[in-house]
């Protein structure tokens, strides 16, 4: 038995590994100065130093006006996605509307655009209205993914919740909102913590919309770290520390929701479970 | 509060091309504890649902205490409802559950308090108010429900088969407490059950439902001593009446060919002199023993006496009580 769990053990490693070799490749490698960066054979003994760190936090280099950037446009668009797909999923999850099955299919038909397809009459659309380079510009566009993603993601959660409970609202006098708001909200929370998640993290690592509609106002961090990188050069170790910083919000943030995500991830696994 | 009077008339429901049910008149007197009994599909969900405002009608009228509720939303109506699953709020304390109703109309939080504490005391449940339902039994997440719904004094108690998800010893309790708690609380009360033995328990008086219509409204009395049709008499008791044809092989005697005969298996004796049939299996049901006897083709079952034990496969005779006959009309299922 004993053996059985170090075989277990050593393969859970070696995944994990998989998983975060790169990550810590990264991490490492920001910590290294340009030169140890470039020594060949990889240095693995090195003088660790944060001045990449600093350079990417100050100086003509900062990528903090980025990072900012960044929340706003991923915090606007995870904001109005959640305001306007909860209802919406509510209402395709529960009301007989004659329309469900296609609102349903339509909604999966728009993940499986291909994005890059879009670019260009996105960009035209917003040029026309002058909104390239423009916080809502950008938070449009990126709605037009998040909103059918999360209703789609939403809608299993919410059909996961049995209908009698919110009948049981509306006989004590709740009303649909508060029936939503007291009742189904509460025990969906899981569901609403991936989605948030899944929306705040799409449109923090989105590159492509951010690159051809954003420009010199609106730049999140994931473009800002394509200035590391030119013809000349690339800044490898800046660049690492600039992805270390870009990381960062995105997994802070799911070590908070950790605990609803994985019982958001496991709802419908067992009867009633990943309710309670 | 008030008991509330109910009445339904020409209630229709339809789901598209299934007619749910076919034309609901009902009358339910303010202060009775009213049944809906049939069998799975017969409509009587639907009724209680349409009462409570949780299903429209394709026609026809409802009416609580002679206001026309046909169109009211489920909170306008002044009903509470005991679901089957319960549907206690899982994420809330039993506490917070109980108080949801007075919560939502915002009712002052003294008087919360002490609606909260008076509904728990009634149905016993004072020490599990910190709880979540997730950590209570059955019987006791059935109590919450009772307790949430008769906190808010409602004019009308509906209660969709309560008693279905308990045990048998715990149902037979359950049974006399809720009796108990709606005369004490002088509410009405409407209660969906497949369970006849239930319907004829609790109800002062009790519809008995059939392919989304109502074949007989009485007493539990009337309906279990006279069915109102054969349909009925088939349901009704446990065993259920023996229907047998009129003009089977032994019993021209009774009655002609045009008839089905009805026949408790209480009315049925093993004498000396009488039809021949056949012992197939003796059944004990607790204190009550049955016997399958086939009379040629035709199965009846008899209610032993007390030392009657016949072998399986033994022949024997037997008579059947001419005053305990009842006779329906063959061609329309009626009562004759």
């Amino acid at each position: 038995m004993k053996a059985r769990n170090l075989v277990l053990l050593a393969i859970a490693v070696l995944m994990m590994l998989v998983w975060t070799f790169p990550v810590l490749w990264g991490l490492v490698t920001s910590l290294k100065t340009e030169k140890d960066v470039l020594a060949y054979p990889p240095s693995v003994i090195f003088e660790p130093t944060l001045r990449n760190y600093a350079d990417v936090f100050r100086g003509s280099q900062s990528i903090v006006p980025n990072l900012i950037s960044s929340v706003i446009v991923s915090g606007l668009t995870t904001l109005l996605t959640m305001i306007l797909a909860i209802p919406a999923a509510y209402a395709l999850s529960r009301l007989d509307l004659p329309f469900r099955k296609g609102a349903g299919f339509y909604v999966l038909a728009t993940q499986m655009l291909p994005p890059v397809g879009l670019v260009i009459p996105y960009f035209l659309i917003l040029r026309r209205i002058g909104w390239t380079d423009t916080y809502q510009g950008l938070v449009l566009v990126y709605l037009t993914f998040a909103l059918p993603f999360a209703i789609w993601l939403l809608v299993s959660y919410f059909e996961e919740i049995p209908r009698e409970m919110e009948e049981a609202a509306l006989l004590d006098r709740a009303g649909r909102w508060r029936a939503l708001w007291h009742v189904i909200l509460p025990q969906a929370k899981g569901g609403i913590a991936v989605t948030v998640i899944f929306v705040f993290l799409n449109s923090w690592n989105e590159f492509l919309f951010a690159v051809v509609l954003g420009g010199n106002n609106v730049r999140p961090v994931t473009v800002a770290m394509f200035n590391f990188i030119s013809l000349e050069q690339t800044q490898w170790a800046r660049l690492a520390a600039a992805a270390m910083a870009g990381m960062a919000p995105v997994i802070i943030l799911g070590l908070m929701a950790q605990k609803h995500i994985v019982k958001g991830l496991t709802v419908g696994a067992v009867k009633g479970g990943g309710r309670r | 509060m008030t008991a509330a009077s109910v009445q339904m008339s020409g209630i229709v429901k339809k789901h598209g091309a299934v007619t749910a049910l076919a034309g609901i008149d009902l009358e339910v007197r303010p202060g009775e504890f009213f049944s809906l009994l049939g069998p799975s599909g017969s409509g009587k969900t639907t009724t209680l649902r349409i009462l409570a405002g949780l299903e429209s009608v394709t026609e026809g009228r409802v009416l609580l205490s002679g206001k026309d509720v046909t169109n009211a939303e489920p909170g306008e109506r002044d009903v509470a409802m005991v679901f089957q699953s319960y549907a206690l709020y899982p994420h809330m304390t039993v506490s917070e559950n109980i108080s949801f109703p007075l919560r939502m109309i915002h009712e002052k939080k003294e008087e919360i308090e002490n609606a909260v504490r008076d509904a728990a005391a009634r149905v016993r449940i004072g020490h599990l108010l910190d709880r979540k339902p997730g950590q209570l039994s059955g019987g006791q997440q059935q109590r919450v429900a009772l307790a949430r719904a008769i906190v808010r004094k409602p004019a009308l108690f509906l209660l969709d088969e309560p008693l279905s998800n308990l045990d048998a010893k715990l149902r037979l309790e359950t049974r006399v407490e809720l009796k108990r708690l709606q005369r004490a609380l002088n509410v009405t009360a409407v209660y969906v059950t497949h369970d006849q033995e239930e319907a004829l328990s609790l109800s002062d008086r009790l519809a008995v439902f059939m392919d989304g219509r109502i074949v007989q409204v009485g007493t539990p009395e009337e309906v279990f001593s006279k069915p109102a049709t054969v349909d009925v008499a088939g349901f009704l008791g446990n065993p259920p009446m023996n229907l047998i044809p009129g003009g089977t092989e032994g019993f021209q005697s009774l009655k002609g060919p045009d008839v089905i005969l009805g026949i408790r298996p209480s009315a049925v004796r093993i004498v000396d002199e009488g039809v021949h049939a056949t012992v197939t299996m003796v059944e004990a049901l607790g204190e009550e023993i049955y016997a399958d006897l086939m009379v040629g083709e035709l199965l009846v079952r008899a209610r032993l006496r007390e030392g009657e034990r016949p072998a399986e496969k033994a022949q024997v005779r037997i008579h059947l009580d001419p005053t305990a006959l009842h006779v329906f009309d063959k061609a329309t299922g009626k009562r004759l």
